[in-house]
Parts: C-alpha cells; sequence; structure tokens
C-alpha cells in the first residue's frame, strides 16, 4: 500500500510550484469496487485521490487525449510506465512536459474475484496491513488473501517497479520472474491445434464489439480505428463470427512490442473475454526473438519499426 | 478432396526477374488462383492476409525477393519480421500454418514460382478447406455488408 499522504503531498506541490497542469489519479468511484481515474487541476481537488489495489485502469490511456503542450503528472505503477516510455518513443508526448509519480505496484485486485466469493452487493473494501484485504459485503464480512485476488496478468508481472520515474514513493519491490510469463504461453502452445482453435473461437464468440479493450489500452491511440475504417473494410464491424475474430486477431498483433502486458483490455472487458494469451504470445515472441522488452526507456524501437540485416540468418533459402 | 483449393499469391512486382516467370504468373496463373501484385512485400499489411484467410483463401503465398536483393533496400526484411510473426501468431490460434507460405527468390531463379505453386496446391488440396477462422459473410448488392 503506497503512502496516500505522501501521494497527495507531491500532486500538491508539482501543482503549487507550477511543474505541471494537471495530474492524473484516481479518486473513489461509484462502487468501492471501482476507483475511477479522476483528473486534478487544483490543490483541493487532490484531497479526493485515492489509490488501492482496486485501481484496475491503465492512467497511460489518457496521456494521448491531452495536448501534446500540456504539463501532465502522473501517479504510474510499473506498467503504467512502461507504456508512458512507449507512448513518448511514439512521440504521443514529449518527456519534458511529464512529471511521473511512481508507485511500486503489488499487483491490481481483480474485482470479479471478490464478487465471486462475497455476492455483488459489497459495502466496503479495506486492505490490511497483513496483506489480506476485508470486504463487508451484504453477505457478511469476509477476509480474503491478497495473493490470490490478483490479476493473472498482475501475478505474473515481471516489472513490478516504476522504471523512469521523476520521484518514487514507497519501497521497491522484487523484480517478477519472467518465467511465469513464458510459462502460460508455453502451456497454450501446446495444446493440440483444435483445442487451441476452440479456446480462441469460444473467447472471440462472446465479443459484444463495444471497444473497452480498445479504450482502455494505452497504446490504442490512433484516430480511426482499422474497424472503423469503411473503405477498404479490413474486417466486419458487426458481430459476426469473422468480425469478432477478426477484431480480436487484429487488435492483438498491433500491440506487437508495444504491450506492456498491463492486462487494461481484459479487466475492461465486460464479457470477461480473456486477451492476455494473445498479446502474451507476441511479447513472448519479440523477447525470445528480438530480445526486445517494451518501455524500459524510450529510445530503443520495437523490432517492427526497425530493420536489420541480421534477420538475413530467418530467411528460408 | 475433390474441389480445386482457392489460392491467394502476393507477389513482390521485382521478384520475378526473369520475364518468361513473369509472363507466366501474370497470364497463365490457373483460375483457382488470384493474384495480387505489390510493389514490394514491405507493401503487404498483416491486415491483407487476414483479408485472404477470412475471405475464403485456402491458403496464402507471399514471394519476394532475398535479403539484400530487395528493390526498396529493406522492404523484404521489414516484411518479413512482420509476416513471420503473424503467420506465427495465427498457429498459435489455431490456424494451419502450412496454409501460409513464403517464398523468397534469388534474382537468378527460373522456373521456381512455378514449381512451389504446384507443391502449395498439392500441399493445400492434401489439407482439405480451410475452416478454422470464420469467413466474411458474402458481399450483398450495394456492398452492405455488415
Amino acid at each position: 500500500m503506497p503512502d496516500l499522504d505522501a501521494l497527495k503531498a507531491e500532486a500538491k506541490r508539482i501543482l503549487i510550484e507550477g511543474v505541471v497542469d494537471i495530474v492524473i489519479g484516481f479518486k473513489a468511484g461509484d462502487t468501492p469496487l471501482h476507483p475511477q481515474p479522476a483528473f486534478f487541476k487544483t490543490i483541493d481537488e487532490v484531497d479526493q485521490l485515492a489509490f488501492d489495489g482496486l485501481c484496475q485502469n491503465n492512467l497511460a490511456t489518457y496521456l494521448t487525449r491531452f495536448p501534446k503542450t500540456q504539463k501532465i503528472g502522473m501517479l504510474v505503477r510499473g506498467c503504467e510506465n512502461r507504456s508512458v516510455n512507449a507512448l513518448v518513443f511514439e512521440g504521443q508526448h514529449p518527456r519534458e512536459g511529464l512529471y511521473l509519480i511512481g508507485v511500486p505496484c503489488e499487483g491490481i485486485i481483480d474485482w470479479r474475484k471478490i464478487v465471486a466469493q462475497t455476492g455483488e452487493e459489497v459495502i466496503s473494501v479495506t486492505e490490511q496491513s497483513d496483506n489480506t484485504i476485508l470486504v463487508e459485503a451484504k453477505s457478511g464480512f469476509f477476509t480474503l488473501e491478497k495473493k490470490t485476488l490478483l490479476h493473472e496478468s498482475c501475478a505474473r508481472c515481471i516489472h513490478p517497479n516504476p522504471i523512469s520515474a521523476d520521484v518514487v514513493i514507497g519501497e521497491l519491490l522484487p523484480e517478477g520472474d519472467p518465467a511465469l510469463a513464458r510459462a502460460i504461453v508455453a502451456s497454450f502452445a501446446e495444446l493440440p491445434l483444435q483445442e487451441r482453435h476452440a479456446w480462441f473461437r469460444q473467447e472471440a464468440e462472446r465479443c459484444i464489439r463495444c471497444y473497452a479493450c480498445r479504450e482502455a489500452c494505452p497504446m490504442c491511440y490512433c484516430e480511426e480505428c482499422f474497424v472503423d475504417h469503411i473503405s477498404p473494410r479490413w474486417t466486419e464491424s458487426g458481430t459476426t463470427p469473422a468480425g469478432m475474430q477478426g477484431w480480436h486477431i487484429v487488435r492483438a498483433f498491433h500491440q506487437t512490442g508495444r504491450c506492456t502486458s498491463c492486462g487494461a483490455c481484459e479487466r475492461a472487458c465486460p464479457m470477461d473475454i480473456k486477451m492476455t494469451y494473445l498479446t502474451e504470445k507476441l511479447n513472448d515472441d519479440m523477447r525470445r526473438k528480438y530480445n526486445f522488452e517494451v518501455g524500459l526507456d524510450a529510445t530503443t524501437p520495437p523490432p517492427f519499426s526497425t530493420v536489420t540485416l541480421d534477420d538475413k540468418s530467418r530467411f528460408v533459402v | 478432396m475433390s474441389e480445386t483449393p482457392k489460392l491467394v499469391l502476393f507477389q513482390c512486382q521485382w521478384c520475378l526477374f526473369s520475364p518468361a516467370d513473369q509472363d507466366w504468373v501474370d497470364n497463365q496463373l490457373s483460375e483457382n488462383i488470384h493474384l495480387a501484385k505489390v510493389p514490394c512485400t514491405g507493401r503487404i499489411n498483416p491486415l491483407y492476409l487476414l483479408n485472404a484467410v477470412q475471405g475464403g483463401a485456402d491458403g496464402v503465398m507471399v514471394s519476394g525477393c532475398l535479403p539484400e536483393q530487395c528493390h526498396f533496400k529493406t522492404g523484404n526484411i521489414a516484411a518479413r519480421r512482420q509476416l513471420e510473426e503473424f503467420s506465427d501468431y495465427l498457429n498459435h490460434i489455431g490456424y494451419e500454418q502450412d496454409r501460409i507460405r513464403f517464398l523468397w527468390l534469388d534474382l537468378q531463379d527460373r522456373g521456381i514460382i512455378q514449381k512451389e505453386l504446384a507443391a502449395f496446391e498439392a500441399q493445400i488440396t492434401a489439407l482439405g478447406p480451410a475452416h478454422n477462422l470464420a469467413t466474411r459473410a458474402t458481399e450483398t448488392a450495394g456492398g452492405a455488408n455488415a
């Protein structure tokens, strides 16, 4: 748990000193399970700042929605910091116009896992110091182990610490094990072709084409998405099998070498469609083939943005 | 399978250096092979492959130049990075990888494309029609499709 008072003090300081015009963080939402992103422009508003394991959005998403001239302060966890680095590399905001308040992240709690145990009507959620959370629901009080509630992509997180934040509040955490991220790709790849296809089809066919995954993703900032393109029509835009599959295939593929595995797409999905098995596969390939990990700095181009003759050896001659 | 498979050939316009081969591809391809000529393999967006697959192709072949022989210096290498990853990725979600084949031709090569296309067609015939990814609805009149 980050020190909330220190976060607020830092947010107020940068607003007062004019380092930034706006601070992007979280505040309490309509229900205790859903804190919502908040944009603080004055120091009075900063008092509403909230930050806990249930803050599930990737705040870097909002970076591209401000003019490049705006000076932005942002609370960043490990994945958000890497997303910001990737966006800075892609020229979406100058790094000088950003002030990143880093928070080492213990993982985001999947609210669906809480609801599965307590029922829909949750009154309050309190994080306790012994790595448990106390949930008060209509059906009673529950003390749940935080580790068991983490979202899958957070449970296998490799870089929980902000990498290039201007200030880090809280103690740095140990790095995660890359083998965990590798494991889910490998176990899926081992399945026979028809089972892999059955899984993909069953996930894709629940899609309602709301594009919440696109909106939640920091790297999906195209002014016109390929699915909205009318001529040529790249893929069907309705909930037809080809349209749903095409969307899921290309949405993930467009994140190759850009996805930071934050899992915001999956958490945003109202139909609980699994998507990280696609992006993890692509990330894993980038790691193995090109030794590339996105967002570790804001200067290394992703494999698809660069070419080298070293690739020669991979051509089948 | 009795039906002839539907194939799509994406051909880099520089990779067939011999006029005889190019003439054969331009004029004598059998009807089940749809030819899409591109200025360079680097011009092929992975969406084109998806479009071919979702448009009902049973197999897709991409023919381009070897490294260091690209008319645009590095188009083929850039294409290779993306397209290879895309076909690998389609395989991950259950599309047979054998249905996408890359053919990298030397400028000195003569008569290779005919043989490779025949071999590819035989391979796809053996695999049968592609089922694993849904195909688009047929275009209705006026193009009011989905």
